[in-house]
């Protein structure tokens, strides 16, 4: 007769539990795969009329990070920890040479992931900036980052070869960030996330003086300020055209306590200066991330490629014996 | 023209085939392996065509990983021949060389524009080439492993359905490791340096994970029921069946960060 204890041992480290767990969990996956996730009410509402309020109360727009599946996943690392340990120890029991280790790796390997994956889904950071040539943006910690170039190139069909922004760090440093080359700095992974197009409206005074502001800046003129809100399009511009031809700035100017709201064109006054068009300009959108979970997802994932590479050269030993 | 005349070597490989296979004496025909390697040979050697036309490895859409799918299979369908163990190639051999001609027939197809197109900034990285290209050489065997169990569920004779499962099995537990090593690890890879995440539920992942637990699933049966069992073949099928929606129909049902491939 065995003992509770035993019994939870041997019904936690049963395959069949393993194979039923990853039956559900697929299951699971099927709908999470069906469904779109994370979507707002009003899609399910739209998408689904039928079935959007079942979908809804059943949390089915939210499958992966549902109650049910969390439960599932937990039950499996648990069933997968206790199936590694029962094998591990019984494959050192076995002549050497008929040791099989190639599905530990991989067991613990995956064990080592959803560790990983729990510690990034608690502490990951992330933030995004944008910025153009020149400009200067903080981390989520304080550590100043300055955009000093930035560099777009584009095949002859017009769609993008190469992005690539380059970086001053605090203490003067050039360091180099482009798509799929992240920037690893101070616990930081900095990425070339985005890249977009934007525009600077251009101001000119009596003197001849200009400045630019770029869109949601705000400048201090005499008794108040002129707020760069947003750029307006009548009709779309004219093919070839410059996209901005034919375009007015919306612009919030405040003087002597009054604010006023304007819609210019190219010439038009705006208090004692002249709106003088759009200026291009191209802007990085740049990700950063701290993640603790790094480094035990990529150990993992390492441990679970020696693990599968094992099981591989064993399996092509059988097939060609 | 190139995969055309590759079309052409896989259609005279399958009636080869077909000319041989109702005869009783077992004789094996001449032609139809070679037929089979000079189509992958032909597919490989457009591949280059277009690797050189755009000074990367051509493995960034949708036409490109159906010729190399198709090759893969070709080329398997020759080294079955030098499996002389096995008793039953001649059905496998059949079955596989269809299939190789219904990807090189989607891939003819306008669901994959054959425009060469050098990459995007986001495809332009060493990982997604192990990413695609480990994910379809485990489908090739996953392949096989399909049409063996469609031959073990069409079997009358038993020590015939023993042997298509002793090779579906093989086909699976060759296939599962360079799946999962191309499809989820070096996938997740490739994600983490492009995008900045290991994993993101886009509906192409999720459905790789569906056929990852879909075969890992067959696997663990495998260690708790007889194989005779019809849930063995039934689950190798649906694990094909679902790895194929998740190379086609994720693309035009579902939206993601696939939509290229």
């Amino acid at each position: 007769m065995k003992s509770i204890p035993d019994k939870l041992y041997d019904g936690l480290r049963s395959v069949k539990l393993a194979a039923f767990l990853i039956v559900l969990l697929a299951i699971l996956s099927v709908v999470g795969g069906i469904i779109p996730q994370g979507r707002s009410e009003a899609f399910y509402l739209q998408k689904f009329p039928g079935q959007a309020t079942l979908i809804l109360a059943l949390r089915l727009d939210a499958i992966f990070t549902g109650r049910v599946f969390l439960i599932l996943a937990a039950l499996f690392t648990v069933n997968l920890t206790v199936c590694s340990f029962h094998r591990f120890t019984g494959e050192l029991k076995k002549p050497r040479k008929n040791r099989r280790h190639g599905p530990d790796f991989l067991h613990i390997g995956l064990i080592v992931l959803v560790f990983g994956a729990m510690l990034t889904a608690r502490t990951r950071t992330e933030s995004i900036l944008y910025l153009a040539k020149g400009q200067t943006g903080s981390l989520p910690d304080g550590t100043a980052i300055t955009l000093t170039d930035l560099k777009e190139e584009r095949y002859p069909d017009g769609r993008p070869k190469s992005w690539e922004s380059s970086i001053a760090l605090e203490g003067g440093a050039i360091a180099l960030v482009k798509v799929n080359s992240p920037l690893r700095l101070k616990g930081w992974t900095i990425y070339q996330q985005d890249w977009k197009s934007g525009a600077r409206a251009l101001f000119e005074d009596a003197a001849g003086m200009r400045f630019s502001l770029e869109q949601g800046a705000r400048f201090a003129i005499a008794g108040g300020s002129i707020l760069f809100m947003d750029i307006r399009r009548e009709q779309p511009a004219e093919v070839g055209a410059d996209e901005y031809s034919g375009a007015k700035a919306l612009l919030l100017l405040e003087r002597e306590g009054k604010r006023q709201v304007l819609s210019v064109g190219k010439g038009d006054p705006v208090g004692l200066f002249s709106f003088e068009g759009f200026e291009k300009e191209s802007i990085s959108g740049l990700k950063a991330v701290k993640d603790k979970g790094y480094p035990f997802v990529a150990a993992g994932f390492a441990m679970a490629l020696f693990g599968l590479f094992l099981t591989y050269i064993r399996r092509l030993k059988g097939l060609f014996a | 023209m190139i995969a055309t005349a590759a079309f052409v070597c896989l259609i005279v490989s399958l009636a080869a085939q077909a000319v041989f296979f109702f005869r009783k004496d077992g004789k094996k025909d001449p032609v139809s392996h070679w037929a089979a390697l000079a189509a992958g040979l032909l597919l490989a050697a457009e591949m280059i065509r277009r690797s050189l036309a755009i000074r990367f490895v051509a493995l960034t859409s949708m036409y490109e990983s159906l010729i190399f799918l198709s090759c893969l299979v070709a080329i398997l369908v020759f080294a079955l021949r030098f499996m002389r163990k096995l008793k039953t190639e001649r059905a496998i051999a059949f079955g596989a060389t269809a299939l190789a001609i219904v990807f090189l027939a989607l891939a003819s197809s306008p669901l994959a524009p054959d425009a060469i197109q050098p990459p995007v900034p986001a495809l332009q990285s060493g990982w997604l080439l192990l990413h695609v290209s480990f994910t379809f050489i485990g489908e090739a065997f996953f392949a096989a492993g399909f049409v063996c169990a469609i031959l073990q569920l069409a079997a009358k004779d038993e020590e015939k359905r023993r042997g298509y499962d002793r090779l579906a099995y093989t086909s699976i537990a060759i296939g599962y490791p360079l799946f999962t090593a191309g499809a989820l690890v070096f996938g997740a890879i490739w994600a983490e340096k492009a995008w900045g995440v290991w994993w993101s539920w886009d509906p192409k992942e999720t459905w790789g994970l569906i056929t990852w637990l879909t075969y890992t699933a067959y696997l663990h049966f495998r260690l708790v029921r007889k194989n005779t069992s019809k849930l063995m073949p039934i689950l190798v099928i649906a694990g094909f069946l679902i790895a194929m929606f998740t190379f086609f129909g994720v693309n035009f049902l579902l939206t993601g960060l696939h939509s290229y491939a």
